[in-house]
């Protein structure tokens, strides 16, 4: 209706107004369908801009690591006296390897507060982080200072010669019940 | 003068020092009539006259003299990156006096009924940008040039040992402008000092002229006319923000204890800190049984605790103290403004719980890392 | 002729065609004409509206917070630009060039400059929000200006923060480890936060240690050569780009806003 007083409105030189009706009704149909074409290209502009965006976040995320390696060899078993929280390995492996009367167990050396590296303090036989104060007993359960959670245990098993492995990638938390799983402890 | 070190050292003890500026806060900043009453009664608008900002600064720079005599003091003050916030404790504390000095002279001028110093008759009032603006800029940006220049010749930048991951030095902080976030992570979790308050304290910062939006009163300095907005501001600012950093960065040392300015940073300075959860307190100290195994049953008291916190106080507080605001902002500008008013207080209720009951987590889920 | 011998070097050469075609208005600015005029053809000075009310001018109103902070990007810009030129952002290097920048490279306060001057701009864009704040200058038609300030905000302390590491010593790195082991506690995108083990089908976990959000920032799971890199390339450029953006919506809205908020 609106063209047509439009047309009205314009110096007659289009064509006559009888076949102006006809694609006035064609208008309507084009344009109604035109607009799904046009939100359907809207969609699809959406959905590939989205796409590409994910793409490029999963850029982020590199599929090969160049990092050190995560299984190490400490050792035999007698190396380690009983009671004691062995240190050599801390610095290049991160980890503790402290023997109790049962058995070994080896503790990552990151804080689970922020993932400083704390201290073995030998005459308050605790471990004890410099950032913000946590402490753990040597059975790494924390029992001061913000640290919400024991520190981790790593997977530690005896080789075929009877040499002790230490598999970082494997991890073992206290306070989902990890710890008495048989390759988070190893008794001798 | 040992003894006055002795004080020094003893009121640095953030218990103390955090209560004596929760308390005074009020009377400087007062947010309500009550508390205007008693600000002019002691006399503290005093505080914002001219007299006063040059006695405030002769004695900070006398502090600082004296202090610098010391060897501990010197130690931690002198260290690179601890010199800008030395000079931001002074700037700060003027650049507060210069803009509250302004804001009482035009409540005053206001309270007379003429316009605020600011006030200009367009057009007539009008200076030109050249050169009336670009000399003032070109002189500023000459001295804050000559500034710098002098400061990096002064004082050589801070390099330490080449990093070493396995071993973190004692104590190891953040950049100074996120200590007030690490002073945090001694009383919060790090999901929550670290990720959720930082972000709602930027959409709190940039929620604040959606909640106060009154266009009267702007661009001018006052306060009694703003006193509730500007208290509110100045205590996140000052105590929450700038406070927390300076304690972060001046003492807190080994192990990260508390030390006070003069006070020697001994490596075994040993503090109990043996912190337990509101779980515990109930099951174990009061019913005097274990934990129960269901973490539901478990933490049903802290997430009450925490539900009635964020969904009772609100309407509580809407129907009693803040009735007036809730009319004034309506339903959803008071909603946000309380609950992020109520997140900032939960920083000193933990501080507060903690010093006196030991309290770690009032909902403590580490099955899940869901800790508060 | 007795006329022109009046004329001082500096207004013969603002005759020169030279002179006239890079400085538009014509002549050094002497009447209220050529001074409105200098402002206006200025791609510079356009900053600025041609006039402002009288206490725009005052140091004692305007602490002239905001422009410093600008004024101390431009150097931190400059100095960094410099610096580009010698450090290398690798572990075997990061920490011997900066050594270096001190002691063999001549004028060595370069990084001096660079250090002090992001403290100074962390500190100029706190006061000059402090004072936007206790003049009520956030207030309608300025709310999104501020928002934007809040951006700018977060974007300097970002940039401060991804600069902290490129030293490559024990003050950068444990910074660096404590501020980026919060993100592994954010929650959901954090293996460590909150809800993150929900995220879960059966027994695969989608956010762990090699995908969580702390990765994405570091490039791997411990503290090494790929979180220098990335904190590097951040540092250098994808932070500035952006701050060069959003500082441009501040200052245009800053003069389509009036300029500086005067009382009603």
């Amino acid at each position: 209706m609106l063209e047509g007083k439009k047309t009205a409105t314009k110096p007659p030189v289009r064509k006559a107004p009888a076949a102006l009706g006809e694609t006035v009704k064609d208008n309507e149909v084009s344009r109604r369908s035109f607009f799904s074409w046009l939100s359907l290209g809207w969609i699809g502009f959406v959905a590939s801009t989205g796409g590409f965006f994910t793409m490029m976040l999963r850029f982020f995320f590199p599929n090969v690591l160049f990092e050190p390696v995560q299984t190490f060899r400490a050792g035999y078993p007698d190396d380690y006296i009983i009671g004691e929280v062995d240190t050599k390995w801390k610095d290049k492996y991160g980890v503790w390897i402290i023997r109790n009367r049962e058995g070994i167990y080896a503790l990552s050396t990151v804080c689970t507060h922020l993932g400083c590296t704390p201290n073995w303090l030998a005459s308050a036989r605790k471990f004890k982080c410099p950032c913000h104060g946590s402490g753990f007993k040597s059975t790494g359960i924390n029992f001061e200072g913000p640290a919400p959670r024991p520190l981790e245990r790593y997977r530690i098993v005896l080789a075929d010669d009877g040499e002790i492995i230490v598999d970082k990638t494997q991890k073992y938390q206290q306070e989902k019940g990890q710890w008495s799983d048989p390759e988070a402890f190893l008794r001798v | 003068m040992d003894s006055f070190k002795e004080i020094v050292n003893y009121i640095s003890n953030p218990t103390i020092l955090f209560t004596t500026v929760v308390l005074v806060f009020p009377f400087i900043f007062p947010p309500s009539d009550w508390f205007e009453k008693w600000h002019r009664r002691l006399g503290l608008h005093h505080l914002w006259g001219t007299k006063f900002i040059v006695i405030a600064m002769l004695g900070m720079v006398a502090f600082f003299m004296y202090g610098l005599g010391d060897y501990n003091f010197q130690k931690i003050v002198l260290k690179p990156d601890n010199v800008p916030i030395s000079g931001l404790i002074f700037l700060v504390a003027f650049f507060t006096w210069l803009a509250m000095n302004q804001a009482y002279k035009n409540d005053e001028r206001l309270n007379a009924g003429e316009k605020p110093n600011e006030y200009f008759e367009a057009p007539n009032d009008k200076v030109l940008v050249w050169p009336d603006l670009v000399y003032v800029e070109l002189i500023s940006l000459i001295i804050a040039s000559a500034f710098l220049l002098v400061w990096s010749i002064g004082l050589p930048a801070p390099i330490e040992e080449p990093a070493n991951p396995t071993e973190s030095p004692n104590p190891a902080k953040a950049p100074w402008y996120f200590l007030g976030l690490q002073e945090m992570l001694v009383y919060f979790d790090p999901w929550m000092a670290g990720v959720v308050i930082p972000s709602l304290i930027l959409v709190g910062l940039m929620a604040i002229p959606y909640i106060d939006r009154n266009p009267e009163n702007s661009g001018f300095f006052s306060y009694n006319r703003r006193r509730l907005a500007i208290s509110v501001f100045m205590f996140g600012w000052l105590v929450l923000w700038l406070m927390l950093i300076i304690v972060g960065t001046f003492l807190r040392g080994p192990n990260w204890n508390i030390f006070g300015p003069f006070e020697y940073w001994d490596i075994h300075k040993l503090e109990a800190l043996t912190n337990i959860n509101v779980s515990e307190i109930i099951y174990i100290k009061w019913l005097n049984k274990g934990l129960p195994d269901s973490i539901i049953i478990r933490e049903i008291w802290g997430i009450s605790i925490l539900l009635g916190y964020f969904l009772i106080l609100p309407p509580l507080l809407a129907k009693t103290f803040l009735k007036d605001m809730y009319a004034r902002l309506g339903s959803v500008r008071y909603s946000v403004f309380i609950v992020l008013i109520l997140i900032a207080i939960t920083l000193p209720i933990k501080m507060y719980l903690r010093w006196m009951f030991n309290l770690k987590y009032i909902i403590a889920i580490p099955e899940y890392f869901f800790n508060f | 002729m007795a006329e022109q011998t009046k004329k001082s070097f500096l207004e013969k050469a603002a005759e020169s065609q030279v002179w006239k075609s890079i400085f538009r208005g014509g002549g050094v600015p002497r009447n209220r004409r050529q001074r409105m005029m200098s402002v206006l053809n200025s791609v510079f000075l356009h900053l600025h509206p041609v006039r402002l009310p009288k206490h725009a001018v005052k140091l004692k109103f305007t602490w002239c917070m905001g422009g410093l902070s600008f004024f101390i990007f431009l150097i931190l810009t400059i100095s960094g630009i410099l610096l580009m030129f010698y450090y290398r952002p690798t572990i075997e290097y990061a920490y011997t060039d900066i050594i270096d920048l001190a002691e063999q490279v001549p004028f060595g306060i370069m990084r001096e400059l660079h250090r002090w001057g992001a403290h100074a701009m962390v500190i100029t864009v706190w006061l000059h929000m402090f004072r936007v704040f206790m003049t009520g200058s956030y207030k309608p038609p300025r709310e999104f200006n501020w928002t934007v300030g809040v951006i700018l905000l977060l974007l300097t302390l970002m940039l401060s923060f991804t600069g902290y590491l490129l030293p490559w010593d024990q003050l950068a790195i444990w910074a660096i480890t404590v501020g980026s082991n919060m993100a592994r506690a954010a929650p959901f995108l954090g293996h460590e936060g909150p809800g993150a083990s929900l995220l879960a089908i059966g027994d695969i976990n989608f956010i762990t240690m090699a995908s969580d959000a702390r990765f994405a920032l570091i490039g791997g799971r411990f503290m090494g050569e790929a979180a220098l890199l990335r904190f590097y390339v951040l540092h250098c450029i994808g932070l500035p780009f952006i701050i060069m953006i959003f500082m441009s919506i501040h200052f245009w809205r800053v003069r389509k806003d009036g300029g500086i908020s005067t009382p009603v």
